[in-house]
């Protein structure tokens, strides 16, 4: 299905390596295994392409295939050589990266696994259904564990809008946002109704179904409100809500838990410079940055609370660095176009505001970063 | 305790693994022909075959997990040395390997239920919860053949993972089968009390402050299957004592007493609702009480809540239409009776429903359909 070479293309070229009775031998071979995986003679067919692989080692549908019925069988360190001979043959491997990591991520090569996962974005034709499905549940799992919580989260939170809740949804969004940088598999045990909970709120959340998401924030509330990223958390679900006092109440108390959480700090920042409070944002922003200077949402945030007090010059100093550390946000291109205009930079706006109509609405961690600085799609504001 | 019982229970022999498939022993085996990978058999790995076979009878297991190693090495497929490699290494708790090799084993021998079921409870032990249910469930499918010995085993896993996929009564179900077919009541308190008080957990996971509370649980429901009402009464009232705020404790208890003083169970599924007011399974039960004492606005309001806060919810579909009916709302009852059904076409007392709501409407062929289809639900066989 997924074969970047027609089977019947290949089966039709002379191939200059192989003598005439061993080429013959592989192209009966490579029917053989065709008709026994069509017929569903998975065992057969596997010992067919291995075979005709080992007779004809660039034949890249073989591996293709050999690949698949591993992967079908659970075989994941066969099938990942396998698609990895595959990707060395194919000009389009596209999908293969995603097996291959899908694979890696089950031999446990999680480094490699993300690697292949991005490498998978990157390319243009990422496959659909079950695939697109599987494989980008699998790397926003991937995306947990390396501690990106957001990017995680905007993948899992597509699905949960979509109405799916199944179950290990529930629990990937859960460890996701409780900032728990562990996969489904490692997490502590003790830990897995915080998990539940979180993910039942957060996939209402996502749902629009503020009432029940609110009923499962606060049982998570009542019994682990000493947690770090509870209290965080709680705070991310009101301010999306709108609720931003309540939400910089519940910042507040994840700080009095975890001191130097900067997302709390940052968040809290957020919300009160969304309350019209200038002065305190620019100081929670600011001590944020002082924790993790590589913070971009914290300079971001500092960058608009300067860019509100009338401080334009260092609001675009704060904002270069944001756009150094995050080049594909939109938000801190705007900011920054904004920032540029009031300083009568015209030409430095006007690039800004080109960057930031061809991010808008591509923020999505699945559009590759080549797609994401092309065709401007509307000229509106950000939120 | 259970995983003990297991690795006993895996020095079952070859004959017993495999009989399941083959119908033969290991001496049937022994004749059948050789593997299509036999061109790369060498005289080495008959002999090797016959040392590790000798060593694991003798006992010497690291010898044999070696020499088992070896064979394999030399004949991938070779599936006595898979079965074999695999259960002396569950026993030393190498669950990720007896995974791989259980993998590799029911790939050449795929109605082979004893090679699944390890191989599903070897990705419970690895917290690959959604795959494990899955093979543990396809040994239900297929069977274990004469290996029943492991049932209890394969069945006390199924139903604390279908209490972890949030598959409350289907867990149930298998729990109170397992009491019956003799399990230890030990073994089961905890799953029961979990999957009872409808918590996605498994027994390992269940919080120390509250293990009381899943205990009371499990020991009530365990009473009241037993028809031990005055002791399930008991047990529910001091979980309930001591645990009153927690979400589904009063729903259980008041499920409860809806069989015994449906006012005082009424009074305790409405305390359930002050506690979690948008538990969807409280506010359902209640509808469906409410149904019984013909009570029909209140039902009607009950499902209507629930069907407006989950819209893919059968089970409210079904209430709300029964009430709709109740009141004689016909077309809006049928049109909520056919969401449900459409939502979850094997539900018999929806088509129940249907049946007696078209006939009402004078629609005698709708009727009549569903009338087929309780025939095709209820004898599957009969009615093909």
């Amino acid at each position: 299905m997924f074969a970047a070479i027609s089977l019947f293309v290949l089966l039709s070229l002379p191939h200059p390596a192989f003598p005439d009775t061993p080429q013959k031998s592989f192209e009966a071979i490579a029917r053989e295994a065709d008709a026994a995986r069509q017929a569903d003679h998975l065992i057969d067919a596997l010992k067919l392409y291995s075979e005709a692989v080992h007779l004809h080692p660039t034949w890249a549908d073989g591996w293709w295939w050999l690949g698949s019925i591993l992967y079908e069988q659970d075989r994941f360190s066969e099938a990942q050589a396998s698609f990895k001979r595959f990707i060395a043959l194919s000009p389009k491997p596209a999908p293969a990266y995603a097996f291959l990591a899908l694979c890696e991520y089950e031999t446990q090569d999680y480094a490699l696994a993300l690697h292949h996962f991005e490498l998978w974005s990157n390319a243009h034709s990422p496959g659909k259904g079950a695939l697109l499905d599987v494989a980008s549940f699998h790397w926003a799992l991937l995306l947990t564990r390396a501690g990106r919580f957001n990017e995680a989260l905007f993948i899992l939170a597509a699905k949960a809008k979509q109405r799916e809740t199944a179950p290990v949804l529930t629990e990937a969004i859960g460890l996701a946002s409780l900032r728990m940088a562990f996969l489904p598999e490692d997490y502590p045990p003790e830990r897995r109704e915080s998990v539940w909970l979180a993910g039942m709120a957060e996939v209402y959340n996502a749902q629009s179904e503020s009432r029940l998401s609110d009923a499962y924030a606060e049982r998570l509330l009542s019994h682990y409100g000493q947690e770090p990223n509870v209290h965080y958390f709680r705070g991310i679900l009101l301010r999306f809500q709108g609720n931003e006092d309540s939400a910089a109440e519940e910042f507040q108390k994840e700080l009095e838990i975890s001191p130097r959480h900067v997302p709390a700090l940052t968040e809290w920042a957020a919300s009160r410079l969304e309350a019209g409070y200038d002065s305190e944002a620019l100081s929670l922003a600011k001590r944020a940055i002082e924790i993790d200077p590589q913070s971009a949402r914290a300079h971001y945030i500092l960058g608009r609370a300067l860019l509100e007090t009338g401080s334009f010059h260092e609001s675009a100093q704060e904002l270069e660095i944001a756009k150094r550390l995050a080049p594909e946000s939109s938000r801190v291109r705007f900011a920054l176009s904004t920032a540029y205009k009031r300083l009568g930079r015209k030409q430095d706006s006007e690039r800004e505001q080109a960057a930031f109509l061809a991010l808008k609405d591509k923020d999505n961690v699945l559009a590759p970063l080549g797609d994401k600085f092309k065709a401007p799609q509307a000229t509106e504001h950000p939120q | 305790m259970i995983n003990q019982k297991i690795v006993v229970l895996l020095a079952c022999s070859w004959a017993l693994a495999i009989s399941s498939v083959t119908g033969h022993g290991s001496t049937a085996l022994a004749q059948q022909k050789p593997p299509a990978t036999s061109s790369r058999t060498t005289p080495d790995f008959a002999a090797l075959s016959d040392a590790a076979e000798k060593a694991r009878q003798e006992g010497r297991n690291d010898d044999a997990i070696r020499l088992y190693r070896q064979g394999l090495s030399v004949q991938p497929d070779w599936k006595q040395g898979l079965w074999f490699l695999g259960m002396l290494l569950y026993e030393k708790e190498q669950y990720a390997e007896v995974r791989d090799l259980m993998r590799r084993f029911v790939a050449v021998e795929p109605l082979a239920g004893p090679g699944w079921a390890l191989l599903g409870l070897s990705e419970f032990q690895t917290r690959e919860y959604p795959r494990s249910l899955e093979h543990l469930q396809h040994v239900r499918a297929i069977g274990l053949g004469k290996q029943q010995e492991m049932s209890e085993a394969l069945f006390y896993h199924v139903s604390v993972l279908l209490t972890r996929f949030e598959q409350y009564d289907a867990a149930m179900t298998l729990l109170m089968g397992l009491r019956k077919s003799g399990s230890s009541p030990d073994l089961l308190v905890e799953p029961i009390g979990l999957s009872a008080l409808r918590y996605p957990l498994l027994p390992s996971e269940i919080p120390p402050a509250r293990k009381e509370m899943f205990r009371l649980a499990g020991e009530a429901a365990l009473a009241d299957e037993s028809n031990r009402r005055d002791e399930a009464e008991k047990l529910f009232s001091a979980m309930a004592a001591e645990f009153p705020n927690e979400p589904g404790v009063h729903f259980l208890f008041g499920v409860f007493l809806l069989d015994v003083r449906p006012d005082d169970g009424i009074r305790e599924i409405q305390r359930e609702l002050v506690i979690v007011p948008y538990n969807l399974t409280a506010k359902l039960r209640l509808a469906d009480e409410y149904l019984k004492e013909e009570k029909f606005d209140d039902a009607l309001r009950l499902a209507s809540e629930v069907v407006q806060l989950d819209p893919q919810n059968p089970s409210g579909f079904m209430v709300l239409g029964e009430a709709l009916v109740a009141k004689n709302d016909l077309d809006r009852g049928i049109a909520a009776l056919e969401t449900s059904r459409k939502l979850r076409p094997e539900t018999v007392r929806t088509h129940w429903d249907l049946l007696r709501a078209y006939t009402s409407a004078g629609r005698a062929k709708d009727a009549k359909r569903e009338k087929e289809e309780i025939e095709q639900i209820l004898h599957p066989v009969a009615s093909q």
